[in-house]
């Protein structure tokens, strides 16, 4: 067995064009149109004293409005919708805000509909990973967390879902 | 194409927090992160992430009239998963300083001098031994604005795409020899030393190609094992 090199900080100087025009938009994979309800999902990411962070890269990946993952570990994944990758990358504004479009991700054997993010940050010594949905329910990974953080998880309205990394209302973040 | 992702030792992981790094107690989850079993979302990933962003070559270095200023090296990195297995069509994203340690980015205005010759960025993917080549010049030392004498030593970074979400990984490269190592803040906050000497390149002596550049060769590995390896 090898060891799993060592994380460090994306630190503060990533090249601005680490993050492509349109990657944050699923809706659309090689000029094609994805199936399903398109739907918009915006959030503020802040730190401990309430700071939003800018220039912090937000990374999601979920599966389609099938509820299935384009990767072969999904046994379904031959019918995966051709126009949706499941992935995007976007940057925080200067007001702390990142926004993505895409499909509503449906639901998959034992799991309720989600959406998988990551954070990336200068300050950051390792990836931080949560989990977005869009109602309370059984889901195993939302019942992981302690009962009265859950609702942290949960988007708001059309859809928000606000990151904070640490301090009053702080994000659930998963140890994987 | 199944994966097991299983918990890492601590000791091989950097410290969330780091004392003389003064953003990381801001940042960094107070509460105990969540435990989780994984199910089929977290171990699976894109891989196809190619086909959403612009590849750019690994010939950082430039030619002719373009070439950058610096110490020409030629970094062959292989990217492995926790059996040694390598992996094969991972997008790898690289970013590094310039020769006199100034990156191309709006917040670095310190001190050092721009290239016009080095944009010091290259996103590639691994071939089928999981081998990606880089040709860019050493990368330059730089004060971190602690000014407390915290320099940065000469370091390269990568965002990794393994074959699941899990194995998503960004790390430092580091060099060999260079004094500042023993004093970084980041390479130190990992507390195994033998995680942290997987974290510095290893210089090939003179003698293979390319022959006009100094070859370091490095190691990534990532997270997770095949559920079913490959028999022999």
């Amino acid at each position: 067995m090898m060891i799993p090199t060592g994380e460090a900080t994306i630190g503060p100087f990533f090249p601005p064009r680490y993050v492509d025009a349109g990657a944050n938009d699923l809706t659309v994979f090689e000029g094609r149109k994805a199936k399903g309800e398109a739907i918009e999902i915006h959030g503020r990411v802040m730190q401990e004293d309430g700071t939003a962070l800018e220039n912090l890269i937000v990374e999601i990946w979920q599966a389609d409005a099938g509820g299935i993952f384009r990767h072969p570990a999904d046994p379904r994944h031959a019918q995966a919708d051709p126009n949706f990758l499941g992935w995007g990358r976007a940057a925080t504004d200067a007001q702390g805000n990142y926004r993505f479009k895409t499909i509503r991700p449906g639901a998959q054997e034992g799991r309720a509909p989600h959406i998988n993010f990551m954070v990336m940050f200068s300050g950051l010594m390792r990836i931080l990973k949560t989990t977005m949905f869009f109602e309370d329910g059984k889901d195993p990974v939302l019942m992981a967390v302690p009962a009265a953080r859950r609702s942290l998880l949960i988007a708001k309205g059309n859809y928000e879902f606000n990151i904070r990394l640490r301090g009053e209302n702080e994000t659930p973040f998963f140890d994987d | 194409m199944k994966m097991i992702i299983q918990p890492r030792d601590e000791r091989t992981q950097p410290a969330r927090i780091i004392a003389g790094y003064p953003q990381t107690p801001l940042r960094s989850p107070k509460e105990p992160l969540v435990k989780r079993a994984p199910t089929l979302s977290e171990l699976s990933g894109p891989l196809e992430v190619a086909k959403r962003v612009k590849l750019l070559g690994g010939d950082i270095a430039g030619q002719g009239e373009k070439q950058a200023i610096g110490q020409l090296i030629h970094l062959r990195v292989r990217v492995l998963d926790e059996d040694g297995a390598p992996v094969g069509g991972a997008v790898v994203e690289m970013w590094q300083a310039n020769a006199a340690g100034r990156y191309i980015h709006p917040n670095d205005d310190d001190h050092a001098p721009p290239d016009p010759n080095f944009y010091g960025a290259a996103r590639v993917v691994t071939d089928e031994s999981g081998v990606f080549e880089l040709r860019t010049v050493k990368p330059g030392a730089y004060p971190v604005p602690t000014r407390d004498g915290w320099w940065r030593p000469p370091h390269v970074h990568f965002s990794v795409f393994g074959r699941v979400w899990l194995a998503r990984l960004v790390t430092q490269m580091y060099f060999p020899g260079e004094p500042l190592n023993a004093q970084d803040r980041i390479l130190n906050a990992v507390p195994d030393a033998a995680a942290r000497d997987s974290l510095v390149a290893r210089y090939i002596p003179p003698g293979v190609e390319p022959y006009n550049a100094l070859v370091f060769e490095h190691q990534i590995v990532l997270r997770g094992r095949a559920a079913t390896p490959a028999q022999p």
